[in-house]
């Protein structure tokens, strides 16, 4: 049972060179939560994640109160959106390390190395380091669970 | 100079430099100084462990410990959100309203409470305040800052260097209420009317969603009202017994640290856990502090300064008062008071055996180390403290912005204290 078998090879990527306004349009248009980054020679160098680019519009007190259930109404933040210059920026200011595995890699390594890491989708890459895939957790979930009709 | 004197010197300055300059944590360079001390005051014959352990002020270090312990039970419970939940209702998401409300609250609760403490737990409700009505929190994160440092100077457990002081010369909790705090009263007042002057464009705007203050709700966030509840009431109590303390001859620290005691009993709370609050660093830091001073004043350092300054004594005592404010109140604003306090101490001491009265000069080392934390943004923890909140929000305090808006309200502070120190010289 190795990753490659149970991957999305059809994987939306973005070029290291996009602005964040950029990618926010590819996160919309594709309905994606993690868009690897590649380099020209389509290399992953960096993953940038929905929560990364949300992080951007989220109020500073939200890291700051341990308990947010006396607040209501988000009143003016919720209709804050991040400046011009900022979403002018490159992609490389919210991007993060990224993890990923080979295509030859175990569903359970795989899977561990997402837990501890607490990923919900890893980027797959051949020998040479080219992205050629993506697999979610539930991907690899569903993978491990169906080994278990064979069980009898 | 002997070379008791110019060793024991040496090493109180040696240690200073690491503690200010910050390469070493102060509590580590306190620790090495003050084991320098003793150990070169053995080899020379001036110091000894008996006399370093018998000059650690332990009245201090108690009312510190004990309020410590009081604070770090009420800090969980929500009761400061509650408080500035309840001041962002009652100013109806009002600019001027919500900052007069906010800074006031500063000032009333660090006059009983640790400043850094209040501002920790103030500043991040009012930035959540002041996002949710789509205004700067500056006016308001300086504000705290601010008046937290000059609550402080108000009572005998507001703030250490009052603490120390109180302790070194016997001021009891009344004496603080009736020399020093109508001052701070003045000084509050002129703090908040020239912030509101100098951030008078930031909070002349007016809202759009004053009406989602209205939805916070105080109730939900408190998170433990019974634990809050308890501790208030010992809280309470201890406060009272403060303003007899010195009718019944019991010191401050003994109150302090039984209402921790019964507090402790009452609440029960993880001990481990309450422990991490508490800041023994802190505590670890006064002591070795003193010990460092004991040495100093062993060596004979001391006598020569106080010596020295008896020669000033042909000028008028108002304005050696007045002069100690500001010499100390520049000092408290480029390092830390409490090092500057434990050091005056006993030339303070030493001038009152030489024969002067020294009451009034006390109070302005009162005056001056505490107004005089607020002239830079590294003056004083609560501002440190608060200038790092800010930095992780989009409307960082810079220190330029600290010598544009904070250094006014030192030098007004400070001059109000002058002013009033001199007008009512003869009371003091």
């Amino acid at each position: 049972m190795v990753i490659s078998k149970y991957m999305k090879h059809k994987v939306v990527s973005i070029p290291v060179t996009s602005t964040i306004r950029e990618a926010a349009a590819v996160f919309v248009k594709n309905h994606v939560g993690l868009l690897p980054v590649l380099d020209k020679n389509d290399k992953p160098i960096g993953v940038l994640g929905l929560r990364g680019l949300l992080t951007l519009e989220l109020p500073d007190f939200v890291n700051m109160i341990a308990d947010l259930d006396f607040v209501h109404d988000f009143g003016a933040v919720e209709t804050t959106r991040p400046s011009a210059e900022m979403l002018g920026k490159s992609v490389k200011t919210l991007m993060e390390p990224v993890i990923t595995v080979e295509e030859g890699t175990g569903l359970l390594r795989a899977y561990a190395l997402m837990l501890q890491h607490n990923l919900h989708d890893i980027p797959v890459v051949s020998k040479d380091g080219k992205l050629t895939g993506i697999a979610s957790r539930v991907d690899i979930g569903i993978a491990i669970l169906s080994a278990w009709e064979e069980v009898v | 100079m002997n070379i008791a004197a110019i060793l024991s010197s040496l090493i109180f300055i040696v240690s200073l430099v690491f503690i200010f300059s910050e390469k070493i944590n102060r509590s580590i360079a306190g620790i090495a100084g003050a084991v320098f001390m003793v150990g070169v005051g053995r080899i020379l014959g001036f110091y000894s462990e008996e006399a370093a352990l018998e000059v650690i002020d332990f009245n201090t270090l108690g009312l510190l410990l004990g309020m410590m312990i009081l604070v770090a039970m009420l800090e969980p419970t929500g009761f400061f959100q509650y408080i500035a939940v309840w001041a962002a209702r009652a100013s109806r998401g009002k600019p001027v309203r919500l900052f007069v409300l906010l800074g006031s609250i500063t000032t009333i609760l660090s006059m009983f409470l640790d400043n850094v403490t209040t501002v920790v737990l103030i500043a991040p409700v009012t930035i959540l305040i002041c996002e949710i009505l789509g205004i700067s929190p500056l006016p308001y994160l300086m504000a705290e800052a601010l008046l937290s440092d000059t609550g402080g100077v108000a009572t005998l457990v507001g703030d250490p260097p009052n603490v120390l002081i109180g302790s070194a010369a016997g001021f009891s909790f009344v004496d603080f209420l009736v020399y020093s705090l109508p001052i701070v009263a003045v000084a509050w007042v002129a703090t908040l009317v020239l912030l509101r002057f100098l951030f008078r464009n930031e909070l002349s705007k007016r809202p759009h969603n004053a009406e989602a203050v209205m939805s916070l709700n105080p109730t939900e966030s408190l998170d433990q009202p019974k634990v809050a509840r308890r501790i208030l009431i010992v809280l309470g109590v201890a406060i009272l017994l403060f303003f007899v303390h010195h009718t019944l001859h019991i010191s401050p620290a003994f109150i302090a640290v039984s209402a921790a005691a019964v507090g402790l009993i009452w609440v029960q709370p993880d001990i481990q856990e309450l422990f991490r609050k508490v800041e023994w660093s802190v505590l670890i830091f006064f002591a070795a502090l003193f010990v460092m001073v004991g040495g100093l004043e062993a060596a004979g350092v001391l006598g020569s300064i106080v010596g020295l300054m008896e020669r000033l004594s042909s000028i008028p005592p108002i304005w050696f008062g007045v002069s100690l404010i500001w010499i100390v109140a520049v000092l408290s604003a480029v390092i830390d008071n409490v090092p500057i306090t434990i050091a005056l101490i006993p030339v303070i001491r030493g001038l009152g055996v030489a024969g002067m009265d020294v009451d009034p000069l006390w109070w302005a080392l009162a005056f001056g180390a505490g107004f005089g934390g607020n002239g830079t943004i590294i003056g004083s923890t609560a501002n440190i403290i608060v200038a790092t909140l800010s930095e992780k929000t989009r409307s960082p305090i810079t220190s330029q912005l600290w010598i544009r808006r904070g250094l006014p309200v030192m030098l007004l502070t400070c001059a109000i204290a002058s002013l009033l120190y001199a007008i009512f010289y003869r009371w003091f």
